[in-house]
């Protein structure tokens, strides 16, 4: 058992279990990577007490990372599985293969990915929850209830899950389905799905200053006064570029990750401006640009040359 | 046509300044319902009151910046302004509310957020501005003008911690040593309670009745001795628009007249029609002469062009409101599903490959026909080249989502009933005729063919002489058995209109209300649930008691993206999300 307060800075008496060495599966541990303290416990009751947590929130926000992390400190080992819609649902089960065995062709099963880590202590993560096949779906569905056995049709075979096998899902939407044309390729999950998940934890807006310290963290070389200014204007830029999604003027918004992608790639032109443009400013629709300028101008009170000021200088 | 005049390049710019700031007023308050018509800000369907004198802005006087502080300033002040405290320590007297409204304001432009330094800066441009507009105004050549110039640049300077405005400081000087001894304690408390509203507004109370008295008694003592003074006066009218405040709050559309028709109550047979020898279907194109119909076409582009129309979004909104998943086509090579007969052989000469199913295949489609039933009455001719424009745009925007559009018109032969009303006269004019004028119902478009055919044809909008009068009722239901023959699942009617159904001679026969109740009653017959959807789009006019599905529009102001939106909105029948 290990304190959350020691390893994950928490404040919290809570105590959980931990393991002793690190096997081959468990995730490196990433030092600059900063906690949510409300998903983390999430996270972490999925962890102590075998349930089922989904972590759902916009692109680009570190779902899957956030999940990663806590295995990592925790040393449990930890595998990921994209469910695109490509993956079926012999991958996950397990397939009759041929294979070659004394120099002879014979037909083997091989188990797939769900009752390998089924019989192990493995956290097994389903990412794009809600991108997958609605027919993989009910795979997924049997275990996860936490006493769930899983039964392998073709081999006869039930498979009880080993006491320290955990399930966890990322999804961008609430098994809601792809209602503002964000997120193409997403289903709308079943509500026996969704019923299913013992916890869902939402990693949508992080605060501003958890999120220049995640900046910070990734591109140290801002880590001062005058670059978390810097750091603070650009989150103030995403978050408008956020509400503006919100609201409905905007058709794409800045994650975290492109506000880190924009703060490297000002190390690498050394000019705000058209690191913004090159990182996000030309993902916008032509038509969108000039909104866009103008949250720029008032976080940097600077003119982009897209704003309306520049257009009707260049029309008179 | 000579090359595009300046005027609407210039109200293009302002519109386009309008849905800029109005977007930034929507992302930094959150509020998704702000909107702006005719330049004037809405919330919902309510106008946003915007009190504050340095808010009001003027595209002929202000520039760019100015825009932007203002907006800023909104924006703020939707966030951090309870209108309930508000209205509870708000002044009635004018000169009193004139301070009150303007102190609250400049209470929350201290909010701004320090990563925000360029919106500092547009809100200190914006008074700037503002300050120097009133100066050179000659508002402060009165004594009350000073005054309340002096109080402003005071608590202002006091509320952000800038020094007042260079250029005036000198003219402001004398009134301000006069009248800071009696604000000092006030002006610390509102600078002390920034963040708390309502011990702001005890101040910013105390501070607006003792400028307000001040201000009345000073008008009593001298208004004799300075009457003579032309300077001062023209200084007071000014003075005194500052202080018109609620003008703006009785702007509301007025609602479509309507009323019973005893005639058409009594009448045995409901709806009767005099005659129908002349009524009369035509393909619009074929009343207007080739070469007139290529030059409104290209008008139209031209206007089209200078719009700049987020058409992208336009499409996304309409599939979101009219597309839905079906299935359509096969997707093959998976790996359950029904077997795909051409793929057993691959089985056989490769077993290991499983992907010899295929699957049902779901896409989003719009099994949908709209059709738009215009109003070709007198009124409407003023409003043909904007028509003209929203009409192409939504027809060229409904064929690019799948959905199949019909333009459709309607007028008569004649005005005062032509033929039909000589006829009755002929006959002696025996009473309650019904509809006594003939009908003209015009195809500018049709479901069946493509935009790129109907170009031409759609612009025949234009022709102002075909513009008559108008018999609501009998079109819709013309229109809705056109669209009744077609096979789409939904089908949506939208009638765009400008008053209530008007013929004169019919009118004058019958009663006033003849062809309204008509409409109601067809309107009532025809949108039943499951069958027909049918949306009145009025211009500047309230149609929703004749439609229930309705929306007002402006069509004096060019077309814009917030107005697609809401035309859309219409049509799909959903709110905004």
């Amino acid at each position: 058992m290990v304190s959350v307060r020691t390893l994950f800075g928490i404040d919290s008496d809570l105590k959980v279990p931990a393991f002793r060495e690190r096997g081959a599966h468990v995730p490196d541990i990433d030092d600059a990577y900063r906690f949510n303290a409300d998903v983390t416990l999430a996270i972490l009751a999925g962890f102590a007490w075998n349930r089922r947590v989904m972590v759902q929130g916009l692109h680009g926000t570190g779902k899957s990372t956030h999940i990663e992390q806590v295995a990592a400190r925790l040393n449990w080992p930890c595998i990921r599985v994209n469910l695109d819609g490509h993956i079926s649902r012999l991958d996950l089960v397990g397939k009759d293969t041929i294979v070659l065995r004394d120099g002879k062709q014979i037909t083997e099963f091989q188990e797939g990915i769900v009752p390998w880590a089924l019989q192990r202590s493995m956290a097994l993560i389903f990412d794009e929850y809600d991108a997958g096949r609605p027919d993989v779906m009910f795979v997924i569905q049997r275990i996860l209830e936490r006493d769930g056995k899983f039964t392998l049709l073709d081999q006869n075979r039930v498979i009880h899950a080993h006491p320290h096998f955990r399930l966890f899902a990322t999804s961008n939407t609430i098994g809601l389905g792809n209602l503002n044309g964000l997120y193409h390729g997403t289903q709308a999950l079943n509500h026996a799905q969704i019923d299913r998940w013992n916890i869902v934890a939402s990693l949508n807006y992080l605060e501003p200053d958890e999120e220049v310290a995640i900046v910070q963290a990734r591109v140290p070389a801002y880590a001062d006064e005058k670059g978390t200014r810097l750091v603070a204007a650009m989150v103030a830029v995403a978050d408008l570029t956020r509400k503006g999604f919100a609201v409905g003027d905007l058709s794409c918004l800045m994650s975290p990750r492109t506000v880190i992608t924009w703060a490297e790639n000002c190390q690498i032109f050394s000019d705000t401006a058209l690191a913004f443009r090159l990182s996000f400013l030309n993902k916008c629709e032509e038509a969108e640009r000039a909104i866009v300028a103008e949250y720029f101008q008032r976080c940097f009170d600077d003119e982009l040359i897209e704003s309306h000021l520049h257009q009707i200088k260049n029309t008179m | 046509m000579n090359a595009v005049n300046p005027a609407p390049h210039r109200t293009r710019q302002q519109q386009q300044v309008d849905e800029l700031c109005v977007a930034v007023i929507r992302s930094l308050s959150g509020e998704a319902d702000v909107t702006t018509q005719a330049g004037r800000l809405r919330k919902g369907q309510k106008i946003l009151p915007t009190h504050a004198a340095h808010l009001q802005t003027d595209h002929q006087r202000d520039d760019f910046r100015s825009f932007r502080g203002a907006a800023d300033s909104i924006a703020l002040g939707l966030q951090y302004t309870n209108p309930v405290i508000h209205q509870k320590y708000c002044p009635i007297l004018p000169v009193e509310r004139l301070i009150f409204e303007l102190l609250e304001q400049l209470r929350v432009e201290t909010m701004v957020p320090d990563t925000m330094p360029g919106m500092r800066k547009n809100l200190h441009h914006r008074f700037e501005a503002w300050s120097h507009d009133f100066y050179l105004a000659g508002l402060t050549e009165s004594a009350a003008g000073i005054l309340l110039y002096t109080v402003f640049q005071i608590c202002w300077s006091r509320l952000t911690g800038q020094p007042v405005l260079e250029k005036t400081e000198g003219i402001i000087e004398s009134t301000r040593a006069a009248i800071a001894p009696l604000l000092g304690i006030d002006l610390l408390g509102m600078r002390r309670h920034r963040d708390d509203q309502a011990a702001f507004a005890l101040h910013a109370r105390a501070i607006s009745d003792i400028v307000g008295e001040m201000i009345r008694s000073d008008s009593e003592e001298s208004d004799d001795a300075k009457k003579a003074n032309g300077k001062e006066e023209q200084g007071k009218n000014a003075l005194r628009l500052l202080l018109n405040f609620d003008n703006d709050e009785t702007d509301v559309i007025t609602v479509a007249a309507s009323g019973r028709s005893k005639v058409l109550d009594d009448a045995a047979h409901g709806y009767a029609i005099f005659t129908t020898a002349y009524d009369t279907q035509v393909e619009a194109s074929s009343l207007v002469r080739k070469e007139l119909l290529k030059e409104y076409r290209d008008r139209i582009d031209q206007r089209i062009a200078a719009l700049s129309i987020n058409i992208p979004r336009l499409l996304r909104q309409l599939r979101a409101l009219l597309a839905f998943p079906q299935r359509d086509n096969w997707s093959f090579g998976e790996e359950e599903g029904y077997i795909d007969g051409r793929r057993l052989a691959q089985l056989i000469s490769s077993p290991s490959e499983r992907r010899l199913f295929r699957q049902e295949q779901f896409k989003p489609n719009a099994n949908c026909v709209v059709c738009f039933l215009i109003d070709c009455s007198g009124s409407m001719k003023a409003h043909s080249e904007r028509l003209t424009v929203m009409i192409d745009v939504m027809v060229r925007a409904l064929e690019q989502v799948g959905v199949a559009s019909e333009v459709l018109g309607f007028t008569t032969g004649a005005w005062n009933g032509g033929r039909s009303h000589r006829d009755w006269l002929r006959v002696k004019s025996p009473a309650s005729p019904g509809r006594l004028n003939e009908l003209m119902h015009m195809v500018y478009k049709d479901a069946d063919t493509p935009w790129r055919r109907a170009r031409a044809d759609i612009t025949a909008l234009l022709k102002a002489d075909l513009y008559r009068e108008g018999i609501d009722g009998e079109a819709v239901e013309w229109a809705c058995s056109r669209i009744r023959q077609r096979n789409e699942e939904r089908r949506i009617l939208v009638v765009i209109s400008d008053g209530s159904p008007m013929d004169s001679a019919t009118n004058l026969a019958n009663d006033d209300f003849y062809l309204g109740n008509h409409l109601k009653e067809v309107v009532g017959r025809q949108a039943l649930p499951g069958q027909l959807e049918i949306c009145g789009l009025g211009v500047g006019l309230d149609l929703s008691p004749y439609y229930k599905r309705s929306l007002a529009i402006d069509l004096q102001q060019p077309i814009n993206n917030a107005l697609l939106a809401e035309v859309a909105q219409l049509i799909g029948g959903r709110q905004r999300r």
